[in-house]
């Protein structure tokens, strides 16, 4: 067949694909749903079914007859346990967002940033043998469709090498399915509806050739068998034999069983690409059904094979082979394109995820620690993430290039595939443990996956080296410097054991070992012990994220997840988590915990969860870590202290509320039994002179014999008594007026405090005369100008000199007034030589007919009303009365009132006078 | 709630049932030919019928109801 022809079949299948892809990804309806459905969700699956079951599973068939197919029964058994298993997964890496298997193993040990890039350095490691074997069965299909000797391909000239172009156009195809654009969640449904094309495609070229050679070339499958029943060498594989398969068929069951969730194009198809988490029950018996399918003919066509074929013939190309040799070499191109299908569909996915992982989880981690780089402050980076995936897509064919080129040709496709099931396998107890064990710690997952890459390395990687040339035979046969007991294929002596399965044992061993005993040994962080209830509990990170109290501005993460994302996909997401939680977008300015969460997810889905951590952290406040259940309990705590003190304070307050009540109480009571002296007093004090009145008006009419003399004299006492009458009930009503509403007629003129003291001296003159006390007045002050009432004023002066007379010595009795300015005041002083006023008794003597001294003995000498009316007065002036020591012994009776404003003192007299005179 | 631990119980035991059938010792227990065919063919392609069609059973039974809770 011309190899024109060949190329232009497998392009035009190739660029078919990425039409079906672009349609996918660029048009509504139909096409586009076609991603949510469970049918293409189980055939993109089938990504696990590479060319190594195409062409490499016959191969192996041809030669051992059944052992390929535990890496099919291993997944079904796998997928019994998806309930529990793969389901647990889905759920925390869509809750988490994970985006590949460095991401899940990071995020579950604390997102760890340094066990991602490990992962993901031994998944690339690990993967590149896989990769170069696609390339070789495409290349060796190639040279055996176009009739040329393909068994030589590495002396092939580099341009005429198949192996070469593949591997270019099969590095742009997944550049074009896997980089295009960014996605939130990585999603790439254009390249998923492909990959179950290709394995629709894969399942009816294998079906149809079984189907050819079965009835095509034989009389039906049990003519097949029969026919080959015949042949001793292919009885013989049939035959029943006790121990036919052990060890290694139960390391290939095992490896398989893993590899099915640990591959990173599986996880990432499973896992990444899955759109809803209900497809997985139907998915988890129609892949075992697809995978039964595919391996229904694969034992047919091998013994087939076998029977019409020269035993020299490449055992991996016997699809091929067949109907070539049997003259139907269409059959033989539909045979090539299946083969094409499954080695591109597990390119694509496969350097998608290796991309993916490397970019987010090696690449970006470091290019953001470069500060030289200023990626600090580019606004826009979906486009170097896009390169640096195109880059590593690059990267990784051409590594898979090389190591096919000088190493691949010596290995049947098989080996070369367990190698890397054995690699990736490494991640599995790290998983597993990591889901279900919340003792497994970073240390741990670190030691284990590392010890056991070693012994991976050491056991299966360096003696493929060994045997390709890179390393001496040697190495191999006897053992680094000749130690027989480190032979990489009889490690310790454990000889009996193909090397897949001595790999195997080894490096799990190893890593088990090392993951449970550091898990042991070690002590986890609070945080990493927080992440590992997230994870096993599969709590739901909403919760979780009560743990962090984190806060930060929504505008600065909007601005963080816009350069990863661009900044329409940045802000519809923010929209969408606004809308969902009844936010206002547009007013919200401070993220709380769960917004901080969703950014740092939203980012996670894009450039892994370890590095979303490290940029979200960069702007976010995070506050002391309250962090694992000691922590809440901690918090509980304090909650409880906060009640105590708050309840605390509130019996402070209300003890404190009693006591003003009980003061009050104490001064009510003390009221009313003023009350009650009040009453008694003014009943005794008008009752006094009422007593004297009715006795001498009676003396007056019983004596009509009484001389006129004392006629007179009785007549003035009860004109005296009525005075004094009428005098205590005024005083009686002024104050009763005063104290009920402060009504108390007063004018707000402008009066001079000098005049009222010239004024009140002068009227109490005759009574200081009388009582012999000599009166001393002194105005230090001119216009002592205040606003108030001048009868008033005078009132009080005239009580105050009336004391000072009547209590100031006898016989050589002194008083004084003086009138002085202090600061904005004027202060009048009353003083006289008296007995003086207690200093306990100086509060009291302004209560209403408090009269010092003994009431008994001593006749009143006053109504004890004048000093209550004073005060008032003088309260209502706003000005202050209070009692000291006089400088000539005995009282002296403070009044301060203060100056009148200078201005608008002639106006508001001007005014009164106006009122007055209306 | 309570299905969907029934559920996970029989797919467990189905792992469980899968594990014994699949490996070595009782696959040994299967050899030579059926009508012609290889028994070990026929063994293994059966019991992986029977695994997948009772998987399909146990997973697909209620499974509208209770997955649009």
């Amino acid at each position: 067949m011309s190899q024109h022809l060949i190329i232009l079949a497998a392009v035009a299948y190739l660029v078919l694909l990425f039409a079906v892809a672009y349609l996918v990804e660029h048009t509504g309806g139909r096409v586009s749903r076609l991603t949510g459905s469970s049918l293409v969700y189980t055939l993109s699956l089938a990504v696990y079914c590479s060319s190594w079951t195409f062409n490499g599973g016959v191969g192996r068939a041809s030669q051992s007859g059944l052992d390929f197919l535990p890496i099919y029964l291993g997944p079904t058994l796998a997928f019994c346990l998806g309930p529990i298993v793969i389901r647990r997964m889905l759920k925390i890496s869509h809750a988490h967002r994970i985006t590949s298997i460095a991401d899940l193993i990071g995020a579950r040990f604390g997102k760890s940033g340094g066990l991602a890039a490990l992962v993901t350095i031994i998944a690339v490691i690990g993967l590149i043998p896989y990769i170069a074997l696609q390339l070789k069965s495409i290349s060796s299909g190639f040279a055996v469709l176009s009739a040329s000797n393909g068994t030589d391909v590495a002396t092939k000239p580099v341009l005429t090498d198949g192996a070469l172009w593949s591997a270019i156009v099969l590095t742009i195809f997944a550049m074009l399915f896997g980089s295009r654009s960014i996605h939130p969640r990585e999603h790439h449904p254009g390249m998923v509806v492909a990959v179950a094309l290709e394995s629709i495609l894969k399942l009816v070229s294998l079906t149809l050739i079984g189907l050819f050679i079965g009835y095509g070339l034989f009389n039906g499958f049990g003519d097949l068998f029969s026919k080959a029943a015949a042949i001793p060498d292919i009885r013989s594989i049939f035959a029943h034999s006790p121990d036919r398969y052990g060890y290694n068929w139960i390391a290939m069951t095992l490896l398989a069983m893993v590899a099915v969730f640990c591959l990173p194009r599986q996880f990432q198809i499973m896992v990444v690409e899955n759109v809803d988490e209900r497809h997985l029950n139907r998915v988890l018996w129609l892949f075992p059904l697809y995978l039964l399918a595919i391996n229904l003919f694969i034992l047919p066509i091998a013994i087939a094979g076998r029977m019409m074929l020269p035993t020299d013939t490449d055992p991996d190309n016997l699809v091929l082979a067949i109907p070539l040799a049997s003259g139907y070499p269409v059959v033989a191109l539909i045979a090539f394109l299946g083969g094409l299908s499954a080695a591109a569909s597990m390119v694509v996915v496969e350097t998608t995820a290796l991309s993916l992982m490397v970019c987010n989880d090696v690449v970006m981690p470091a290019l953001l620690r470069v500060k030289a780089l200023g990626l600090e402050q580019k606004a826009d980076l979906t486009r170097l993430l896009l390169w640096v995936r195109r880059l590593v897509m690059i990267g990784v064919m051409g590594l898979g290039y090389l190591y096919m080129r000088h190493d691949s040709a010596q290995f049947a496709l098989v080996s070369i595939g367990l190698m890397s099931f054995v690699a990736v396998a490494q991640f599995a107890p790290a998983i597993i443990g990591g889901l279900f064990w919340r003792g497994a710690t970073k240390a741990g997952a670190f030691a284990g996956i590392s010890v056991g890459f070693l012994v991976w390395v050491y056991t299966l990687l360096f003696p493929s080296f060994a045997r390709s040339g890179a390393l001496t035979m040697d190495f191999i046969a006897h053992g680094p410097f000749g130690i027989a007991l480190l032979k990489p294929y009889a490690l310790f002596g454990l000889a009996g054991l193909d090397p897949v399965t001595h790999g195997t044992f080894w490096s799990l061993l190893a890593n088990i070992a090392c993951f449970v005993g550091v898990s042991l040994a070690g002590r986890q962080s609070p945080v990493e012990r927080a992440h590992a209830a997230m994870f096993v509990e599969a709590v739901h990170p909403g919760d979780a994220a009560q743990i962090w109290r984190r806060t930060a501005l929504i505008p600065d993460l909007m601005s963080l997840a816009s350069r990863f994302l661009g900044k329409e996909k940045a802000a519809s997401a923010y929209a969408e988590w606004a809308a969902k939680r009844g936010l206002d977008a547009r007013t919200v300015v401070q993220a709380d915990t769960q917004t901080v969460l969703f950014y740092e997810r939203l980012l996670a889905g894009v450039i892994g969860a370890a590095s979303a951590r490290v940029l979200v952290d960069a702007i976010v406040e995070e506050e002391p870590l309250g962090v694992d259940e000691i922590m809440r309990i901690l918090d509980e705590t304090s909650r409880v202290i906060v009640a105590n003190r708050q309840l605390e304070e509130k019996s402070r307050a209300l003890e404190a509320a009693t006591a003003e009540l009980k003061q009050a109480n104490d001064r009510l009571q003390l009221l009313d039994r003023l009350k009650d002296d009040f009453v008694a007093t003014v009943n005794h004090e008008l009752r006094t002179p009422l007593a004297s009145i009715r006795a001498f008006s009676e003396i007056l009419r019983d004596h009509p014999d009484l001389t006129l003399g004392e006629r007179h004299e009785f007549l003035r006492i009860v004109i005296a008594e009525s005075e004094r009458l009428t005098r205590l009930i005024n005083q009686l009503l002024d104050l009763s007026k005063i104290e009920a509403s402060g009504a108390m007629p007063r004018a707000d003129a402008p009066v001079d405090l000098a005049s009222i003291a010239h004024e009140s001296a002068a009227a109490m003159d005759q009574v200081f005369a009388a009582s012999g006390v000599v009166l001393r007045v002194e105005i230090d002050a001119s216009d002592a100008y205040v606003l108030g009432d001048h009868d008033r004023l005078v009132q009080v002066l005239i009580n105050l000199l009336g004391n000072a007379a009547k209590f100031a010595r006898a016989g050589d009795g002194k008083a004084y007034l003086t009138l002085s300015r202090v600061g904005e005041a004027f202060e009048l002083a009353v003083g006289d030589n008296g007995p003086g006023i207690r200093p306990k008794d100086r509060e009291v003597v302004f209560e209403r007919f408090r009269q010092l001294g003994d009431t008994m003995n001593d006749k009143p000498q006053g109504a004890g009303l004048g000093l209550a009316i004073s005060q008032r007065i003088v309260m209502q002036h706003g000005g202050r009365i209070w009692v000291e020591e006089s400088r000539l012994g005995g009282a002296l009776f403070m009044v301060s009132l203060p100056c009148a404003p200078p201005k608008g003192r002639q106006p508001k007299a001007r005014q009164t006078q106006a009122a007055t005179v209306s | 709630m309570l299905r969907r631990t029934v559920r996970r119980d029989r797919m467990v035991g189905l792992f469980a049932a899968g594990v014994l059938l699949f490996n070595p010792p009782i696959l040994n227990l299967v050899g030579g030919t059926i009508f012609g065919w290889p028994a070990l063919y026929l063994y293994l392609f059966g019991v992986w019928t029977a695994l997948i069609v009772a998987a399909a059973f146990i997973l697909e039974s209620g499974n509208d109801n209770e997955e649009r809770r």
